[in-house]
């Protein structure tokens, strides 16, 4: 058990043609001992690299990788103490659960047999697989095969876990089940761990912080609820979320947005943020759009749209609106509102964007300029709701 | 349906198969026929009196006197290959048995060096190894014999190991014969065992490095357990190809007592009184037997290692 830190982390491959690919570039994070972070980011990231680099299966171009404060660049993945769990669970096919188990024991330490046989039986009481410790690989479903991949690592205790995409593999039923286990195994051990993912839900769910990755670059790292509510940039508030955030690129005017369809009046705090600027990217999420019957606008944050599309999930119903539907494109946006509201294709209905909810982004280089009101005390709060 | 149950009927033609199932069992009772005869012939060859053996059909069973003209039945072309091959028997499997293990085992060393651990210029030494296999054999018969009769001392530093029990002076012409066929099976063997470490899970091995195994404890405890399959391939084709050579061993061993059976079998049952193909036949059939059985007792572990 011990902190992780990657300082200024890059790495760039060479191609046989002599082109240079960064696929990771200056990552620096720390992560606390005991922590989770979940490594999260569209699949070509570079996540899994970042990864492979701590595991020491990557060599690291530049920069600088800390275990418990030692550099542990030049260490063979041997002499890390790390243990990783692979998306394919890479199980050894020839040796039975239990010497999958012991195999990292037999090479790894000086153990006398009695010891590492208490070892994996321990573990394997706590993964719930006692009974498949003589079966083979072959011999187990995929959600065995995981537990003792899981196992296997847990076996070892070592300082920290690395984990890459372990849950990809199941089905969805196996996953969530999974994902909260993993989550109270994690808790109990006190293991730092990284684990890698590109479902947004996997990150939101299990992680302490995320770290978001794209291209290469480190977008953010924070609390799930900190990413969620105060994205640093653009590709953040897109990527996590789902359904993603509503985007659009409107013209700044004084004291208002201005674009074909509709006007979005600003506060005094969110003019102050695009001062200067000709063009924002206003966002909102589909949760903080309220939907109610036609009828009038109260107000200049009430527009008049119409149904174009329902998508009913039970709980909620995620619904595709347009400003406007005769024409030949239309600007579509989604609000998620209760699973019960009878809502049907084609009805008109007023939509309400609240000011406090809104997000204003830099056209060009996606940088949040304004971030909805999110105080600290009310994640928290929300936390301790359950 | 009625129509269906018609056509059946009608194709129905004799003790209930179709014509066409009738044709093909025809078929394959004759290729069968075929290709045993020449077998059956030896076979039958090997068993007859040498004495009686002129003038008879040789794919008939040795019935004389019951039958005229078949020859008498005997068991002396066995006694008498036995007698004649038993030297050469044991010369081969001198040299087959450690040759095989030999060329198998290091093919599967380079192969996983060669493809389940990276390195830089891994691919320029592949590509030397696959030379290996398009070098013919007639390109290095004479340097072979310079080799081993003149540039390597083999013969003096084999001399003090001729003191041990059961050795004799002349086997350091097998033991450069074995070195001469592990050389010569390594880049076939290679390529065998690199085709199957491909088709190895990367992430299983990188699961062995971070538990701790040295690159040796990866081979030994990963990768050779998986390779028994096609272990089996390479031994039974190695076996196969160096019991069956003659040149190599018309080249370095010339002749003498360390004269390897294929040698032997050139010269056997034949004198100026005439070819003794009774005890040719037995010969040749004793001399094919040790590829027989490897095929019987691995045959089952080849078949899963060809489809692996």
């Amino acid at each position: 058990m011990a902190e992780l830190t990657l300082d200024d982390v890059t790495k760039v491959f060479t191609e046989d043609d002599g082109n240079e690919i960064t696929a990771v570039d200056e990552v620096s994070v720390d992560i606390e001992d005991g922590e989770f972070l979940v490594l999260v980011g569209p699949s070509g990231c570079g996540k899994s690299t970042t990864l492979r680099m701590i595991a020491g299966l990557e060599t690291i171009t530049s920069g600088e990788i800390r275990l418990a404060g030692q550099r542990i660049n030049e260490l063979p993945p041997a002499e890390r103490d790390i243990a990783m769990v692979f998306q394919s669970y890479a199980l050894y096919p020839h040796m039975t659960v239990r010497e999958n188990m012991s195999f990292g024991l037999e090479e790894s330490t000086e153990m006398a047999e009695a010891e590492i046989m208490e070892k994996v039986e321990d573990t394997a009481t706590l993964m719930e697989i006692e009974e498949l410790l003589d079966r083979k690989p072959s011999e187990l479903s995929g959600g065995q095969q995981q537990r003792v991949a899981l196992g296997r690592a847990i076996v070892r205790a070592p300082e920290a876990f690395l984990m890459d995409e372990p849950l990809s593999n199941l089905d969805a039923k196996l996953r969530a089940t999974m994902r909260t286990e993993l989550q109270r195994i994690q808790n109990d051990l006190d293991v730092t761990t990284v684990y890698v993912t590109h479902d947004q839900t996997e990150a939101m769910t299990m992680g302490d912080r995320i770290a978001i990755l794209n291209d290469g670059v480190l977008q953010q790292v924070g609390t799930p609820l900190e990413c969620y509510h105060t994205p640093n940039n653009r590709f953040v508030a897109g990527f996590i979320g789902d359904p993603s955030m509503n985007f659009f690129e409107m013209a700044v005017d004084d004291d208002r947005l201005v674009v074909d369809r509709f006007e979005y009046p600003l506060k005094p705090a969110q003019q102050e943020a695009v001062a200067g600027k000709s063009n924002v990217v206003f966002g909102i999420r589909p949760e903080d759009i309220r939907i109610k019957e036609p009828g009038g606008l109260s107000d200049n944050y009430q527009f008049e749209v119409t149904v174009d599309v329902v998508e009913p999930r039970g709980d909620e119903n995620t619904i595709h609106l347009t400003f406007d539907r005769s024409v030949e494109e239309p600007v579509t946006f989604t609000a998620t509102v209760s699973g019960l509201r009878n809502l049907s294709a084609g009805d008109e209905v007023v939509a309400t964007f609240p000011p406090d909810s809104i997000h204003l982004f830099d056209v060009d280089s996606g940088v949040a300029l304004h971030n909805r009101t999110f105080e600290e005390e009310d994640a928290e709060a929300v936390e301790q709701v359950p | 349906m009625s129509h269906e149950t018609a056509t059946t009927t009608d194709e129905r033609s004799l003790f209930g198969y179709t014509w066409q199932r009738l044709t093909l069992y025809t078929v394959l009772a004759a290729m069968t026929v075929f290709y045993l005869i020449p077998i059956e012939t030896g076979l039958m060859t090997a068993i007859t009196d040498p004495a009686s053996y002129t003038g008879s059909y040789p794919y008939l069973p040795p019935l004389e006197p019951l039958i005229p003209g078949t020859g008498e039945f005997s068991l002396a072309p066995w006694q008498g290959a036995l007698d004649g091959l038993g030297q050469g028997l044991v010369n081969s499997i001198i040299l087959v048995v450690p040759a095989t293990i030999l060329s198998g085992l290091l093919g599967s060393m380079a192969a996983f060096g060669l493809t389940t651990i990276s390195w830089r210029g891994q691919i320029g030494i592949y590509i030397l190894f696959v030379a290996g296999i398009f070098i013919p054999y007639q390109a290095v018969l004479v340097p072979l014999t310079q080799f081993w009769y003149n540039v390597v001392p083999l013969q003096a530093a084999f001399q003090p190991l001729a003191a041990l029990p059961l050795v004799e002076t002349y086997h350091w012409k097998l033991v450069a014969l074995i070195i001469t066929h592990t050389a010569y099976g390594l880049p076939i063997c290679t390529l065998l065992f690199r085709a199957h470490y491909k088709k190895l899970s990367d992430e299983m091995v990188e699961a062995a490095q971070l538990d701790g195994a040295s690159v040796a404890t990866i081979y030994r405890r990963i990768i050779l357990p998986l390779s028994i399959p096609m272990f089996a391939v390479v031994f039974i084709y190695q076996f196969t190809q160096i019991w069956n050579d003659l040149l190599f061993a018309l080249t370095i061993i010339q002749f003498g007592d360390a004269a390897v059976v294929t040698q032997d079998l050139v010269g056997i049952g034949v004198s100026q009184s005439g070819t003794n193909f009774p005890l040719r036949m037995a010969a040749a059939l004793l001399a094919a037997l040790p590829t027989l059985l490897v095929y019987i007792f691995f045959g089952d572990k080849f078949a899963k290692g060809v489809a692996a």
